[in-house]
């Protein structure tokens, strides 16, 4: 009795979440597993593939544009993903304050995630104009030296950096959380004993968000070495094809996107997505080790 | 719990069908064959082809042509690939001419010679011979051509006068005048700010954000040529092309590369719209630009005073030149009606729609017939219908877009001074030459 029950159970189950099963096979792992073999072969998407071995990975090594595409992406990441999350945690903190408007804190402080990248990717361009734009005024009004923040090579990926900002409220509403979580009575006795804010902070609340840490450290990794739609919207229209200044902001994706839909070289775009999978594998499995040691799971 | 079973199964059959008919689209509604055709030109240019395309269907009982804008540029075809693939293509694509050899490569592209050679085999007669090569792959058709264009300088009047040089001095009567001339007059107009950032330039000549100083503008300035077809090779190594940018690094560096780049930034930043192209603000005293921008100045500025001449030459007698694209009209792989589509195409690319999109757009016809036509051109049109006496055309290579992009990377490392032209060129010639062997030999 109790086993056709578990059966019928597992049946349903199984059907509720086909839709997803379906949906993962045919429109996940399939692909996935078709641009592995795509990345042995010469494609142009039509017709035959042709079975090169592999001479795609050897052609990546002798090309210096993935390697520009790899240094441009590993160095946008390397900053963004630790700015990001000093960000987070501080507009985190801004919309845990007690005060009677904090609903209203939360609110704008968060409104500039929910715009979609491509609007600001175009709204940045304004912002940066050395001349006429926000950042630019700003920074003659406090008297340091303008800066060309999407023309000049050396600040190109920089203000891309700034740019992502825009978008940590996504993270902090998850660090917001975290701080909530926290019990309250940890902080009373620590006031009771003496404890500034400053050493709360450092003493109770990082540590005790550090899951939260490494949760949005690792969502970084893998969004900041996929980065995209701002290089492509800022950085590549028209006839223009180069991706920023000396290719400044030749990111590794937008490489990928070049050569599959612009060079009809969809293998050579398979073997980069691949190599670029394995790296973010292997970065990831480095930040969960490295974890380790400073990650605490005491609340739960 | 069945019930609940049976409702969710219920729900996905009623989603499903919204996914398959997705593609079905309200067209003429009155029976006639429907074919789709896809462009990724803007307004102004659009605006014609879609009162061609009315005009067309006008003409027509058993065909109406449905005209669809969707991204795109010269070289980004993702929308075209992705949808051909996915078997919903279009059955008629706008195609930039100088890629046409790569698409059909790549198998893009419908082979329509049989298709031509049955209902019209001397049509190629019917235009200009580099634009029908351009439609050539490997001895067959791909593609009827549409317009052309040519490069010529275009000059503000008044900006010149107000720097004490006299305009008529450009005008073409005199013919070219040399670089280093330009490179006085210029002088003599850039402006700067207390900081050192220009705030008047006379001539970027390396420009590709507002104006054509493309690699292709400044080799073939110098004489230079970019492949051997018949050896089936690339050359930027050619002498002319290193010329070529040996004078734009030279240029560049007497500009201050980081100044100059500052200045585009400023006044024509990505997404810049003709409107606020840095030439018809005022901002610019010369520029290389296209045919096209006739009608942006008609529109756009028309108290604007400027003239339009040869691009200034490396030395003075030297032949003056430039070099012309223009785009072409495919039936993408995949279309069920390719004759439809061809007949459409031949109208659109033919006598009629050729005219409508000369008079509507000051693009150059590649209809030879309508080149006699002079009641088509406007006098500053009229010289560039001349220029294409001594036009080049890019190399149809069918690695076209990947050389243009490494040509454009190699021209962007010599004007910020980060390698000399030779090295810069060898390094395009090595990476686009083992790509370019896969199809040889190109005839």
């Amino acid at each position: 009795m109790t086993n056709t029950i578990a059966k019928r159970n597992l049946r349903n189950g199984l059907l509720f979440v086909s839709p997803w099963i379906l949906g993962f096979l045919g429109f996940q792992l399939y692909p996935i597993l078709y641009s592995l073999w795509l990345s042995f072969t010469r494609y142009s998407g039509f017709g035959a593939p042709t079975p090169i071995g592999l001479d795609n990975f050897r052609r990546m090594f002798a090309d210096p544009l993935f390697w520009q595409a790899a240094y441009n992406t590993l160095y946008y990441t390397a900053l963004a993903v630790p700015i990001g999350v000093v960000v987070a945690i501080v507009l985190a903190l801004a919309m845990n304050q007690k005060v009677r408007e904090v609903a209203v804190y939360r609110a704008l402080l968060y409104v500039p995630s929910i715009l979609p990248l491509f609007a600001l990717s175009f709204v940045w361009i304004v912002f940066s104009n050395p001349r006429y734009g926000l950042l630019n005024y700003l920074a003659r009004f406090a008297g340091l030296p303008v800066i060309d923040w999407i023309g000049d090579p050396r600040w190109a990926k920089l203000s891309l950096v700034l740019l992502a900002q825009l978008g940590a409220g996504g993270p902090a509403l998850i660090f917001l959380a975290g701080l909530r979580a926290i019990p309250s009575e940890l902080f009373e006795s620590a006031q009771i004993d003496g404890a500034g804010p400053i050493r709360r902070f450092f003493r109770i609340t990082l540590p005790l968000i550090t899951p939260v840490i490494l949760y949005d450290i690792i969502l970084g990794l893998s969004l900041g070495l996929q980065v995209f739609t701002q290089a492509y919207i800022i950085a590549s229209t028209g006839p223009n094809t180069l991706a920023g200044p000396d290719n400044s902001l030749m990111f590794y994706v937008l490489y990928v996107y070049r050569n599959a839909f612009q060079f009809s070289q969809m293998g050579y775009a398979s073997a980069l997505v691949w190599v670029l999978f394995m790296v973010s594998l292997v970065l990831a499995l480095i930040v969960f080790r490295w974890a380790k040691s400073w990650v605490h799971y005491e609340i739960e | 719990m069945k019930r609940v079973v049976f409702v969710g199964f219920a729900l996905v059959l009623a989603v499903a069908p919204a996914f398959a008919t997705g593609q079905e689209e309200a067209g003429a509604g009155d029976g006639r064959l429907e074919l789709t055709f896809w462009t990724s030109h803007t307004p102004p240019d659009s605006i014609t082809l879609e009162a061609m395309v009315d005009a067309y269907n006008a003409s027509q009982q058993d065909v109406y042509v449905e005209m669809v804008q969707v991204p795109g540029s010269e070289t980004d075809v993702a929308q075209l690939m992705t949808a051909v693939r996915g078997g919903t293509g279009p059955d008629i694509y706008m195609l930039d001419r100088f890629t046409v050899a790569q698409r059909a490569a790549a198998g893009v592209l419908e082979d329509l010679t049989e298709v031509m050679e049955a209902v019209a085999p001397d049509l190629p007669d019917s235009y200009i011979p580099y634009a029908w090569a351009e439609t050539q792959f490997q001895g067959r058709t791909y593609a009827l051509p549409f317009d052309t264009d040519a490069r010529v300088l275009y000059y503000n009047r008044s900006m010149l006068a107000a720097a004490g040089i006299d305009p008529d001095l450009l005008d073409p009567s005199n013919g070219p005048i040399t670089l280093a001339q330009a490179r006085e007059i210029a002088q003599a107009i850039d402006q700067t700010d207390a900081d050192g950032n220009y705030t008047q330039v006379g001539f970027i000549p390396y420009d590709i954000m507002y104006s054509q100083g493309w690699h292709y503008t400044w080799g073939f300035n110098f004489g230079g040529q970019f492949a051997d077809l018949d050896a089936g090779r690339v050359t930027p190594t050619d002498p002319g092309v290193v010329a070529g940018f040996e004078f734009i690094r030279d240029w560049a560096a007497q500009m201050d590369p980081q100044r100059a780049q500052t200045f585009i930034s400023t006044y024509a930043p990505p997404n810049t719209p003709p409107q606020q192209n840095p030439f018809l603000t005022e901002r610019v005293a010369m520029m290389v630009n296209g045919d096209w921008v006739l009608k942006w100045l008609d529109q756009y500025a028309p108290d604007l005073d400027y003239g339009v001449t040869y691009i200034p030459v490396p030395s003075a007698g030297a032949q003056p030149a430039t070099w012309a694209g223009g785009w072409a009209l495919v039936v993408p792989t995949g279309s069920d009606h390719v004759e439809e589509a061809f007949a459409f195409m031949r109208w659109f690319a033919g006598e009629a729609g050729q005219r409508m999109y000369t008079e509507g757009t000051a693009h150059l016809p590649t209809y030879a017939q309508l080149m006699e036509d002079d009641s088509l051109f406007g006098v500053d049109h009229q010289f560039f219908r001349a220029s294409l006496a001594f036009a080049n055309s890019r190399p149809p290579l069918p690695v076209g877009a990947l050389y243009w992009d490494a040509l454009t990377r190699a021209a962007s490392a010599v004007t910020l001074q980060q390698e000399d032209p030779a090295t810069a060129l060898q390094r395009v010639a090595d990476e686009v030459q083992p790509q370019l062997d896969q199809f040889l030999p190109l005839r």
